[in-house]
């Protein structure tokens, strides 16, 4: 059924990167997560899925505070990166950013040039000393993001003039020059097609050797392809969360079952 | 093929009736519509074409040409810039015309001249002192009755008591013409002299200097003030009843009457301020007050045009609020608060109503030299002109609109430019 034995692939690191306890997030009187408890473990690949408007977006969003910029929205519970609360008032959600790198859905490369784009985050943390070490972090991100080759060359073109797969590997690639830690995709290959899915599904696999990666998908056979933890959200509800081979061979929750088997969806 | 059209046509049948109705009203509604459009387009060609009518001929303006011996006699170094100007004038025309005698035919003759050929002729020679005791080629305005005369807009036909030049300045006229003394040169001193009582000397630069001024005064204050309170409203303030309060307001603030705006400048910034009156400053101030609402609402929804997308990027780098206000979305509507910005600098250019109040519309003959100055402003010159009774002051008001209606177009083709060369496409 799927194109990647997933039973092979195995977590091999332990590490607890970030942790939710109880999490709620309303928005204004709707409760849009009702008590989430989950460990997102260091290079490892986690998967969230379920219907839409079953809450995995405005999950994803919590862990790096995008959720602060709507109004209306307040969230409660614990979530902790490196055992550090990073809902604390002392925690500086700009800085939580640059360290919780994020891929939106959409390509969104800003309308300067490739170079620019890459660099923009770097030069607005002071990660580069000289324009010889903003070089450098740019040639890595760009490659890190498989996108060098094909941009070494047209670095000061816009970055909009890419096509649409190229862009939305820009985004990772502005996404990693801030050095983070996290990274977190909210359906990053929803626009994008077949192949350039594949090159971006190859490159998150890539990436966790170094990330640890949250993605977002609609696509039950995408994260059965990339991830090797896998959460599925019903309705504001964590239902199951655990390895991904075992959710899609072995499903305990009977919803679980009958989302993944189309059911319900 | 034919069997098949013959019989029925899938689509025909009980709906034909619903589709012809449909079409019908369709047809009526375009036709409406073109209709308007033309309605409209006539009008305007109407408005341009009869301003163009009554205005080109101020565009060009009846000189004379003339042989003038400076005489010694009537002008002396010492006296400068006295001297009998007026007389050695009069006296190079009384060498055409030697049979003219008495006062009250002396002063017809010497009325042949603008009023303002003296002052020309006094500063050339102040200019240059070896110039008394020769002869000088002069190029003069005629006065305003004969540019009349020459312009065909005072007519022959008429009786002679109904008309402004009598039988005898006629033929003066037409002698000094057939002498090929009389020519009719393009009307630089429609935008180079300042305003006059004769028409025939009258121009604009009073009135471009001031409006240059006030809009200059205008761009200063409310560009900076709208911006900053546009994306204040916008980007950082919270959502709450008062900021709803505020932008009501500043939206009935941008419809309020214009002469609304002219009362509260007297009655602060003149009256309890002391500023001068009648002083471009003011008026830029006034005009300030009514293109700020225009600017900020401009501003707004240019703002507002910036893809979320683009915040969200920049947000999700780890930029600061400000960071993604000044670094993205501020460049990225910059072309459209631009265009706001000159659309409400164009309006306020034609703005006439609050300078008024403010005393702008004073009779003052030379150009500002700074903002602190008396001045007029343009279509506060048009309606000065519009109430003077000087026939000659008819063709100049049109020839000052389209003067004005130029700078607008401009403005507006620039605004137009704008938007289209930066206009982005996400």
């Amino acid at each position: 059924m799927y194109d990647t034995p997933t039973l092979e692939r195995s977590v091999d690191n332990n590490t607890v990167k970030f942790s939710a306890r109880d999490v709620h997030v309303f928005y204004g009187e709707t409760e849009a997560i009702k008590g989430v408890d989950v460990d997102i473990l260091d290079n490892t690949v986690t998967a969230f899925i379920g219907p839409s408007g079953c809450g995995k977006s405005t999950f994803l969003r919590c862990l790096n505070r995008m959720n602060d910029t709507i109004d209306i929205c307040r969230v409660t519970g614990k979530i902790t990166l490196d055992g550090a609360d990073i809902y604390d008032k002392r925690i500086d959600p700009v800085q939580l950013r640059a360290k919780v790198g994020m891929v939106f859905q959409k390509p969104n490369p800003f309308p300067k040039s490739i170079y620019d784009n890459v660099a923009y985050g770097p030069r607005i943390h002071g990660l580069a000393r000289s324009k010889a070490d903003l070089d450098v972090i740019v040639e890595k991100s760009l490659r890190r993001a498989a996108l060098w080759d094909e941009a070494k060359d047209r670095l000061q073109e816009p970055g909009t003039g890419l096509s649409g797969g190229q862009q939305q590997r820009l985004c990772i690639a502005r996404a990693v020059a801030t050095a983070p830690e996290v990274l977190l995709m909210d359906e990053p290959c929803s626009a994008l097609d077949p192949i350039a899915t594949a090159q971006v599904e190859e490159l998150i696999d890539e990436l966790r050797q170094e990330y640890s990666v949250v993605i977002v998908t609609h696509s039950m056979q995408q994260a059965a392809r990339v991830s090797q933890k896998t959460a599925f959200f019903h309705l504001g509800d964590l239902v199951e969360f655990g390895d991904t081979a075992q959710i899609f061979t072995n499903p305990r929750d009977s919803r679980t079952e009958s989302y993944i088997t189309g059911r319900i969806g | 093929m034919t069997d098949l059209s013959a019989q029925e046509t899938p689509f025909a049948g009980a709906g034909s009736d619903l589709v012809k109705r449909r079409n019908r009203k369709q047809v009526v509604l375009q036709g409406l519509g073109l209709a308007a459009i033309s309605f409209a387009a006539l009008m305007l060609f109407i408005l341009i074409a009869s301003l163009v009518v009554t205005g080109y001929k101020a565009f060009v303006q009846t000189h004379i040409t003339i042989e003038v011996y400076v005489d010694p006699a009537e002008v002396s170094v010492e006296k400068l810039p006295r001297g009998g100007f007026r007389e050695v004038l009069l006296a190079s025309l009384q060498e055409e015309f030697p049979d003219v005698e008495g006062r009250a035919e002396l002063r017809r003759l010497q009325n042949v001249f603008s009023n303002g050929a003296q002052f020309q002729l006094r500063d050339m020679v102040a200019a240059d002192h070896s110039l008394i005791g020769q002869t000088v080629t002069l190029r003069v305005p005629v006065s305003d009755p004969f540019d009349q005369l020459a312009k065909g807009l005072v007519k022959r036909e008429t009786p002679e008591q109904l008309r402004r030049v009598n039988d005898r300045e006629i033929a003066w006229f037409d002698a000094l013409d057939a002498a090929g003394k009389i020519s009719q040169p393009i009307n630089w001193g429609l935008i180079t002299n300042a305003d006059s009582r004769f028409p025939e000397l009258a121009g604009l630069k009073g009135a471009l200097v001031g409006s240059f001024w006030a809009l200059l005064v205008c761009f200063l204050i409310s560009f900076p003030l709208g911006i900053g309170a546009a994306i204040y409203l916008e980007e950082f303030a919270p959502r709450n009843r008062w900021s709803d309060l505020i932008e009501v307001n500043i939206n009935n603030l941008a419809a309020v009457p214009s002469v609304v705006f002219g009362l509260l400048a007297l009655a602060v910034f003149i009256g309890w301020l002391g500023m001068p009156r009648s002083a471009p400053i003011v008026g830029g101030m006034t005009l300030a007050l009514m293109t700020m609402p225009t600017i900020i609402i401009a501003t707004r929804a240019a703002l507002k045009a910036v893809p979320p997308s683009i915040r969200e990027a920049a947000l999700g780098v780890g930029a600061s609020r400000h960071q993604v206000v000044f670094g993205h979305v501020l460049p990225l509507a910059m072309p459209g608060i631009l265009t706001g910005t000159i659309i409400g600098l164009a309006q306020a250019l034609g703005e006439t109503a609050p300078l008024l109040l403010i005393g702008m519309n004073a009779f003052i003959t030379s150009a500002p030299s700074s903002p602190f100055d008396s001045a007029t402003a343009l279509p506060t010159q048009i309606f000065i002109w519009a109430d003077s009774p000087e026939r000659g002051f008819v063709s100049r008001t049109s020839a000052a609109i389209l003067v004005l209606l130029t700078f607008l177009i401009t403005m507006n083709a620039v605004a137009i430019y704008l938007r289209s060369k930066f206009e982005r496409k996400w």
